[in-house]
C-alpha cells in the first residue's frame, strides 16, 4: 500500500533550478543575521492593508515547501504583540487605517517594518481610489520598501535581511 | 470561666434588647453589633480556655426548665473547638453587619427584627455547643434553626426569599424530627437524659439500633451541614439571606451538623462499623465533587459560593468518614489525623468562607446585582474587597501557604495511610476518594478564577459596575479580620494541629496525639511519607518573590515603559461585550461534565420580513437541569401533596360532619377506656 502509493505519487517538491546556490547563500546569510541580531527566530506579524493578495501568495510561498523559512528561522506570529517585524502588504485602505496604526502601536520596541509590493510604495493600480488614504509610510513609518509586483520571496528575504541591518545592535 | 459565660449570655442578650429598642438607628446597628462582638469574643474566650486547660467548664440550673435535669450545660474540649468556631466567624461577620445593614434603612427589612434575631441566633448556636442533656441540645438547635429562619427571610417582601425560607423551614425540620426519633432511640425513650448517661448505656444497645440511630443522626445532622443529596436548600438560602448572616450560616451554622455528627458517632455511640466511616467517606466524596461541579455552572456569585459549601462539608466529611474507618480498625492514631484534618478544615473554611461571602456582600452592596455577568473592573473601584476576596479564593482554592491547603493536605494524609487496612474494600474506597478530592481541588480552583477574574478584572460589564463604591470602613475591617486569620491559620499548623489533637484526646477511646504530631514549623504524617512545613513555604515564595528583580537587574531587562491599548485584533472600538464571560469560562467543563449537567441550548432567531439575511434579534437561552430537584425532590413533593389532598376530604366544611366526627372519636375513646 505504503509503497505503491510512494510510486505512484509524483514529486510533490522540485529543485530550485539555475538559482539554486544564490538562494542557498542567501538564506545561510540570513540565518546567520537573524543569530546574530537576535539569538532567537525572528517573529513577523503579517498585515493586509488592502492588497489584491499577490503578495500574499509570495509570502506563504516563503512558508512553503521549498523555501520553508521556519527552518532558518523565520517565524509567522498571530499576534503583533510576539512580533519583531511587520510585513505590510498593500496600499492602505480607509478601513485598515486604523487597525494598521493599531497594529503598529501593539508592537514591541524595537519593531521593524517592511513594506511589500509596489502598492505599499505608490499605491500601484489602485492609485486615486476613493477607497484608500495611499502608501504605508504615508501611515506609519516604514524601514524597508520591496518592490515587485509581486515581490519574489528571495526579494522578500532580501528585504527582511536589508531590515534587520536598520535594527538597533545589541550592545 | 463562668464570668466570661455570663459576659456572653449578657453581651447577646443587651444585643438583642438594643436591637428592639432601636435597631434602625446607626446607634442601635453599632449596639447590635458591638453586643454580637462582645459576646462572640467571650465564647471565644472561653472556648480557648477550655482547650488550652484542657478542663470543661459545666453549669446546671435546673429550676430553669422544672422538666427532668433541666438546662444542662457542659463545656468539653470537642464543644470548645466549635465555640471557637463560631467566635472566629461572628466576630468580623457582626462588624461588616454594622456597615452592611445600614442599607436595610430604606423599608425594605424590618431592622430590629434583624438585629434581635441575629444576636438569639448566635446565642442558640454557641448554646448547642454547651448542650449538656438532650432537651437542651434539641432546645437550642431548634432555636437556632428558627433564628436563622427568620434572617433568611429578612427580605420577605420578595416571593423568592419567602420560597427559599419555606424550602430552608422545612428541610430543617424534616432533619429535626430524625434528630428526636435518634435521641429517643439513643436514651431509651427519655428526652431529659444527660449526654454522661448516654455515652455509658449507649454500649450496651443492640447493633441494629446503634446503626438506627448512626442514620438518623446522619440525615438529622446531614441536612444542616448540606450533605448531597440533602443540600437542596443550602443554594436557596443562602444567597437569600443578608450577606453577613450568610457568612455566619455558610461559615460557622452548617458546622453545627458536623459538631453534631462527631458528637453522637464518635463521642456517645463511641465510633462502630467500617461502613459507618465507609458511608461518611462516600458522601463526603459525592458532596465535594458535585458541589464544585454546580458551583462551576452558576453565575450567581453568592449561589457559587453556596455551593462551595456543600464542596468543603464534603472535603470535611472525606476527614471524618477516613477516620471513623480507621477508627473501627484500631488504627487510633491514622484516625485521629482524619479527624485533625476534617476539624481544621473545619475552622479554615470558617475563616475563608465567611471571607468570601462578605465580599460578595460588598459586590452586591456596590453593584445591586448577584449576576456576575453584570460585573467586571470591580477591582478598580473597590481595591481592598478585591484584594480580601483574592485571599479567600486563593485559600478555598488550596494554594499554598494559606489555610486551605494546610488542612486538605491533611485530608489527603488520612486517605493516602489507607494502604495500612488489607480489606479490599476499603484499600478500592479509600485511593478513589483521593481521586475525587484531587479533582474537587482542582476545579474548585479553576471555578474561583472564574469568580475573581468576572467579578473583578478587565471592563465593568454594567452601568452599575462602572459605578461601584468601595464599601465601608467596618465592612473592610470584618474582612480584614477574616484575610488575616486566613493566612494566620496557613502560617501556623503546628499551633493548630496540636491544638485539635488535645480537643481529640479520649474522644471515642482517641489517643493523646498532642506528642505524635509536634512540630518545629512543619507537620509530620505519622505513617512517615509526608511531610510539610507551609510556614517554610510562605519564606521560600518571598525569597523567589525577590529574586524577581535581582534576575531583571543581571540578564538587564529594559524597563522603560510605554502605555498602549490592549490588543484587540485591531478593531476600532473595544466594549465589555468582547470580554470572556462567566459562561463563556464555564463552557469547556460544561461539555466534559454533559453527563451529570444535561444542558439544554434554545437559540431564537428573528429575521426581518423581507429578508432572512437581516437579523432583527437573537436570543440564546442555556441551561443545566437540575438534577436533585427533579429526579428526588419532584417525586417526594408530588407524593406529600397527593397525601394532603387526600386528607382534605375530611375537612369537607360541613358542621354536621364534624359532629359526626366528634361523637365517633368520643365513642371509640369510651370504648378504648372500657376495655382497656
Amino acid at each position: 500500500m505504503l509503497f505503491s502509493k510512494i510510486l505512484r505519487t509524483g514529486l510533490a517538491t522540485e529543485p530550485l533550478g539555475d538559482s539554486s546556490d544564490k538562494f542557498i547563500e542567501l538564506v545561510r546569510k540570513t540565518e546567520a543575521e537573524i543569530q546574530r541580531h537576535l539569538g532567537r527566530a525572528l517573529a513577523i506579524r503579517e498585515v493586509d492593508a488592502g492588497s489584491c493578495n499577490g503578495c500574499e501568495i509570495e509570502i506563504s510561498g516563503l512558508t512553503g515547501p521549498v523555501y520553508d523559512s521556519e527552518r532558518f528561522g523565520i517565524h509567522f506570529v498571530a499576534s503583533p504583540r510576539h512580533a519583531d517585524m511587520l510585513l505590510v502588504t498593500g496600499p492602505v485602505t480607509r478601513n485598515m487605517e486604523v487597525p494598521l496604526l493599531k497594529t503598529y502601536d501593539a508592537t514591541p520596541a524595537p519593531k521593524l517594518v517592511v513594506a511589500v509590493g509596489d502598492c505599499a510604495k505608490h499605491c500601484g493600480v489602485f492609485k486615486g481610489s476613493y477607497a484608500i488614504i495611499g502608501s504605508v509610510d504615508q501611515v506609519i513609518p516604514v524601514d524597508v520598501f520591496v518592490l515587485g509586483c509581486p515581490p519574489e520571496p528571495t526579494d522578500i528575504l532580501n528585504g527582511i535581511l536589508a531590515a534587520l541591518d536598520r535594527r538597533p545592535h545589541k550592545k | 470561666m463562668q464570668s466570661l459565660f455570663f459576659l456572653m449570655l449578657i453581651a447577646y442578650g443587651l444585643g438583642a434588647l438594643a436591637a428592639v429598642m432601636g435597631g434602625g438607628t446607626a446607634i442601635g446597628r453599632w449596639l447590635v453589633a458591638l453586643g454580637a462582638v462582645v459576646g462572640a469574643g467571650a465564647g471565644l474566650a472561653l472556648g480557648a480556655t477550655v482547650i488550652i486547660t484542657g478542663t470543661s467548664f459545666a453549669l446546671s440550673v435546673p429550676e430553669l426548665l422544672p422538666l427532668g435535669d433541666g438546662l444542662a450545660l457542659r463545656l468539653d474540649a470537642l464543644g470548645a473547638f466549635f465555640l471557637v468556631v463560631i467566635g472566629v466567624g461572628a466576630i468580623p461577620a457582626a462588624l461588616y453587619g454594622a456597615g452592611y445593614t445600614a442599607a436595610y434603612n430604606d423599608g425594605r427589612a424590618s431592622l430590629p427584627l434583624l438585629g434581635a434575631m441575629f444576636n438569639l441566633f448566635l446565642l442558640t448556636m454557641s448554646l448547642v455547643t454547651l448542650a449538656d442533656n438532650v432537651l437542651t441540645f434539641l432546645l437550642m438547635w431548634e432555636g437556632m434553626s428558627l433564628a436563622s429562619y427568620f434572617l433568611v427571610i429578612t427580605e420577605s417582601g420578595e416571593e423568592r426569599v419567602r420560597n427559599a425560607g419555606l424550602w430552608y423551614i422545612a428541610m430543617t425540620h424534616a432533619g429535626f424530627a430524625a434528630l428526636v426519633a435518634m435521641f429517643l432511640l439513643l436514651s431509651g425513650g427519655e428526652l431529659t437524659a444527660s449526654f454522661v448517661n448516654m455515652r455509658s448505656t449507649s454500649a450496651f444497645l443492640g447493633p441494629l439500633t446503634r446503626d438506627a440511630i448512626f442514620l438518623l443522626a446522619l440525615f438529622g445532622f446531614g441536612v444542616k451541614a448540606g450533605i448531597v443529596p440533602l443540600h437542596i436548600w443550602l443554594p436557596m438560602a443562602h444567597p437569600v439571606a443578608p450577606s453577613h448572616v450568610s457568612a455566619l450560616m455558610s461559615g460557622v451554622m452548617i458546622k453545627m451538623g458536623i459538631y453534631g455528627l462527631m458528637r453522637v458517632a464518635l463521642d456517645l455511640l463511641g465510633g462502630g462499623p467500617v461502613w459507618w466511616g465507609g458511608v461518611v467517606l462516600s458522601l463526603g466524596a459525592v458532596s465535594a465533587l458535585l458541589g464544585v461541579l454546580y458551583a462551576l455552572m452558576e453565575h450567581d456569585l453568592k449561589r457559587l459560593l453556596a455551593y462551595h459549601s456543600v464542596e468543603n462539608i464534603g472535603i470535611i466529611l472525606i476527614g471524618i468518614g477516613a477516620g471513623l474507618v480507621f477508627h473501627s480498625y484500631g488504627l487510633m492514631t491514622l484516625a485521629a489525623l482524619g479527624f485533625i484534618g476534617g476539624l481544621y478544615h473545619t475552622i479554615n473554611h470558617a475563616s475563608f468562607k465567611g471571607l468570601l461571602f462578605l465580599g460578595a456582600g460588598s459586590v452586591l452592596h456596590a453593584t445591586h446585582t448577584r449576576n456576575m455577568e453584570e460585573m467586571g473592573g470591580l477591582i478598580k473601584k473597590m481595591p481592598w474587597t478585591a484584594l480580601f476576596f483574592l485571599i479567600g479564593s486563593a485559600a478555598i482554592s488550596a494554594l499554598p501557604p494559606l489555610n486551605g491547603f494546610a488542612s486538605e493536605w491533611l485530608v489527603f494524609q488520612a486517605l493516602l495511610g489507607g494502604f495500612n487496612i488489607p480489606v479490599p474494600e476499603v484499600a478500592v474506597l479509600m485511593p478513589i476518594a483521593v481521586g475525587m478530592l484531587a479533582l474537587t481541588s482542582g476545579l474548585a480552583a479553576a471555578c474561583f478564577v472564574k469568580a475573581f477574574g468576572i467579578t473583578f478584572l478587565a471592563l465593568p460589564r454594567s452601568h452599575e459596575a462602572e459605578h461601584a463604591h468601595e464599601s465601608s470602613l467596618s465592612m473592610r475591617i470584618g474582612m480584614g479580620i477574616l484575610a488575616l486569620a486566613c493566612v494566620g491559620l496557613g502560617l501556623a499548623p503546628f499551633v493548630v494541629v496540636p491544638a485539635i489533637g488535645g480537643v481529640l484526646n479520649g474522644l471515642g477511646g482517641l489517643p493523646d496525639t498532642r506528642q505524635t504530631f509536634t512540630f518545629n514549623l512543619s507537620v509530620q504524617s505519622p505513617s512517615g511519607f509526608g511531610q510539610m512545613s507551609p510556614t517554610l513555604v510562605m519564606l521560600g515564595l518571598l525569597m523567589l518573590l525577590a529574586l524577581v528583580p535581582l534576575a531583571m537587574w543581571i540578564l538587564r531587562v529594559n524597563r522603560r515603559l510605554r502605555v498602549s491599548d490592549s490588543w484587540g485584533c485591531g478593531r476600532a472600538g473595544q466594549t465589555a461585550r468582547m470580554e470572556y464571560t462567566a459562561t463563556s469560562f464555564a463552557e469547556p467543563l460544561r461539555r466534559v461534565f454533559a453527563e451529570l449537567y444535561r444542558p439544554t441550548k434554545v437559540l431564537t432567531v428573528e429575521f426581518h420580513p423581507d429578508s432572512k439575511y437581516f437579523v432583527r434579534s437573537i436570543a440564546y437561552k442555556s441551561e443545566i437541569a437540575p438534577l436533585f430537584e427533579r429526579l428526588l425532590y419532584d417525586p417526594l413533593l408530588r407524593l406529600v401533596q397527593f397525601a394532603a389532598r387526600q386528607v382534605r376530604h375530611l375537612q369537607a366544611g360541613s358542621l354536621h360532619l364534624y359532629l359526626v366526627y366528634v361523637t365517633v372519636i368520643l365513642l371509640i375513646l369510651l370504648l378504648a377506656a372500657r376495655w382497656f
